[in-house]
């Protein structure tokens, strides 16, 4: 009994005992339906053809790879995640350095600011849609009143607009995110540091480089991180707003998978989002390894 | 303790009966605007005081999303979380057939006294939706494309209802007007819907032009996406056409943005109560050929229903009892049932009177199991051919493949 207690550690097996209804779970809604997935993926599986159903190993990967669409798709998720994350991180910087600074009616700015991160995508996508629409838009309203635009522009129609009209959108929909997780990483930033700065004569620029963000950085690699990974797998906004269209000018991977399920081709649907889950383990694997890292 | 066990044989006694007494129905179904969605309601509030057999049924709304209801449909019910009742469209049978997921209906049907109020030939058309010998979709009723113009933007363009193809494409040129000379357009001739559902109009386009949904390759389906084509890329409708859908372009028309769009009869109500006299209606003009769009709507039970005697009930109900008559009169669908047919306030609408024209050369797209993937496919590639990324010939041909393959 001792010599298993040593081989199981101090705590005997109380320990993995406790994790187990973690582990049940964590099997039971992600392991089982990737390992379902996964043998989906090499099937032809549709459920509007269920008498077609039939094992095709890799024919719906090379079908995949071999598609110009998919090529066309994953450089399109490539822009909306640049784009999108990029610009989130920019604005919410900025927004966050506003939200750490000292004057009236702070809280209630940062109450008001969050307000785009708590709506849910849809919402914020049929709002949107509204707001640019191409005949009554209020956006387009307002551009022919500043004298910039003579005619309407369909801005979700034209295949040059709609991709920056869907970023635009999961732009403001995502700063309040960064605001708020750069906002509790600069309130733990040692003043000590910024006076010591003073001192050595340092610009409010040279403070921002040489302080602020170095201290920053592992927020800044967490949160850019999570993002990215979430921003490349949303749906809702692109869904709900152009609905990948037009043309497939705004179709990411995770767009066209959605697509695909929703009209029932679920194998090839399933090859397609484990292409997608190995593309995001490029990001998500630097990731781990530096959290670990940091256990370790 | 004798006590204490013949009030639990009591109570469990009490359960039983209610349990055997008792059943409810749930009802998923879609509505095409509020004033729909109320009546429904109503309807099923109706039956379920009415029905005297103790059945209640539960009506959960759905958006028809332009097909998508079938889809959200099927899977709910291969995922085991599905009505025991449902609107439905034919397209659908053979997916849902396909899957063992329907109740067979001969039986319910032989036994079924109002069973002669529905038309002989409509219940062949159910039964060869199947691909089977039995019925699995119950008749409700039916709505004709007709095209919405109206007439005060004719008389100012000076156009008179085509009555050929040719006629429509020309009106669509001279009806795209600058109505307050500032330069730009303020008035499309045609609203295109080039989003979800509009392979129903488009399709008109096609027959018109010589096309069949059999051979969407040849020469004269090529000619019809041209044409369509043509309308989008020469500004004769909006530029947001590729990305609207029904309720874009029944905005559109509504607003006075567009002079003519294409919808069945479910609009009428709407149009005359914003527009009085000045909207009209006539059936999509022939051309080489002529086709307009059949929107069939049935309802099914799921072979998952615990009780299908009251399912059959409900059913009944919406297709020759009072829920025929009061969903006909309020949508404007024509009834399948004779007695509701031949009731005054059908045969007095003028609408119902364009329907009732049309029928001759309404159809319905060809029930395939392919046909559910290739409407959901459609708008993508009807978008990239109406903003030249392809041709029309390349986009006939993939459309040909995706639902003849």
């Amino acid at each position: 009994m001792q010599k298993r207690r040593s081989r199981l550690g101090e705590n005997g097996i109380w320990p993995y005992v406790l994790l187990l209804p973690a582990l049940i779970v964590m099997v039971s809604v992600v392991v089982i339906p990737i390992i379902n997935a996964v043998g989906m993926s090499f099937q032809y599986y549709n459920l509007t053809r269920p008498n077609r159903t039939a094992f095709i190993g890799l024919d719906n990967y090379t079908k995949i790879l071999g598609s110009k669409l998919f090529w066309q798709s994953l450089w399109r998720t490539l822009i909306w995640v640049f784009f999108g994350v990029g610009l989130q991180f920019v604005f919410g910087f900025m927004l966050a350095l506003l939200l750490n600074r000292d004057y009236r009616g702070r809280g209630v700015v940062r109450a008001v600011s969050l307000i785009p991160w708590v709506t849910p995508g849809v919402l914020i996508a049929l709002m949107w849609r509204w707001i640019l629409d191409g005949n009554y838009g209020v956006f387009n309203d307002l551009l022919k009143k500043l004298g910039i635009i003579s005619e309407n522009v369909a801005w979700l129609a034209t295949k040059g607009t709609a991709m920056p009209s869907v970023i635009t959108t999961i732009v403001w929909q995502g700063i309040p995110f960064f605001a708020i997780m750069l906002l509790a990483g600069l309130q733990g930033v040692s003043h000590d540091l910024y006076e010591a700065a003073d001192i050595d004569g340092a610009t409010r620029r040279q403070k921002l480089f040489y302080v602020t963000i170095p201290s920053l950085r592992n927020t800044i690699y967490v949160t850019t991180m999570l993002r990215i990974i979430w921003v490349a797998n949303s749906v809702d906004v692109i869904w709900n707003m152009t609905e990948g269209g037009p043309a497939y000018a705004t179709q990411t991977l995770s767009v066209y998978i959605y697509k695909e399920a929703s009209s029932l081709n679920m194998g090839f649907a399933s090859a397609m989002a484990i292409l997608l889950m190995l593309v995001l383990l490029l990001v998500a694997i630097p990731y781990l390894r530096s959290t670990f890292g940091q256990e370790g | 303790m004798k006590k204490f066990l013949a009030l639990l044989v009591a109570v469990m006694m009490l359960a039983a009966a209610t349990a055997v007494a008792d059943s409810t129905i749930t009802f998923w179904y879609w509505a095409d605007n509020p004033d729909y969605s109320k009546t429904m309601q109503d309807m099923i509030a109706d039956f379920n005081a009415t029905n005297g057999k103790g059945i209640t049924v539960v009506g959960e709304e759905y958006p028809w999303d332009g097909g998508g209801f079938s889809g959200n449909l099927l899977t709910a019910a291969i995922g085991g979380g599905g009505p025991d009742v449902a609107t439905f469209k034919l397209t659908a049978t053979p997916s849902f057939v396909g899957n063992d997921l329907l109740e067979p209906l001969d039986s319910y049907l032989d036994a079924w006294e109002n069973k002669d109020e529905i038309n002989d030939s409509l219940y062949e058309v159910m039964r060869s939706a199947g691909g089977k010998d039995s019925i699995y979709v119950m008749p409700w009723n039916t709505q004709v494309l007709y095209v919405y113009y109206r007439p005060s933007m004719f008389e100012a363009a000076g156009v008179t209802v085509p009555t050929t193809y040719e006629e429509f494409l020309d009106a669509c040129a001279k009806l795209t007007r600058d109505t307050d000379g500032d330069g730009k357009t303020d008035v499309y001739g045609f609203g295109m819907r080039g989003s979800n559902g509009g392979q129903e109009p488009w399709g008109s386009f096609i027959y018109a032009a010589g096309g069949s949904f059999e051979h969407l390759d040849s020469e004269e389906s090529i000619q019809g996406m041209k044409d369509y084509i043509s309308l989008f890329q020469n500004g004769y409708a909006p530029a947001t056409a590729p990305n609207d859908g029904f309720a874009q372009v029944i905005d559109a028309f509504k607003s006075g943005l567009t002079a003519m769009t294409i919808h069945h009869i479910g609009s009428s109500a709407q149009m005359m109560e914003l527009f009085g006299e000045d909207v009209g209606a006539f059936i999509f003009p022939a051309g080489k050929g002529q086709w307009t769009s059949m929107g069939d709507t049935e309802t099914v039970m799921f072979a998952s229903c615990k009780d299908k005697e009251g399912a059959f009930e409900w059913m009944k109900y919406l297709a020759a009892g009072k829920g025929q008559e009061t969903w006909c009169t309020v949508t404007g669908n024509v009834p399948v049932a004779a007695s509701v047919q031949a009731l005054p306030v059908f045969q007095e609408n003028p609408f119902m009177q364009v329907s009732i024209e049309g029928q001759p050369v309404a159809g319905i797209l060809p029930v395939l199991d392919t046909t559910t993937e290739w409407i959901s496919n459609w708008p993508s590639m009807i978008q990239q051919a109406l903003m030249g990324d392809i041709t029309a010939e390349d986009c006939m041909q993939q459309l040909q493949a995706a639902l003849w393959e």
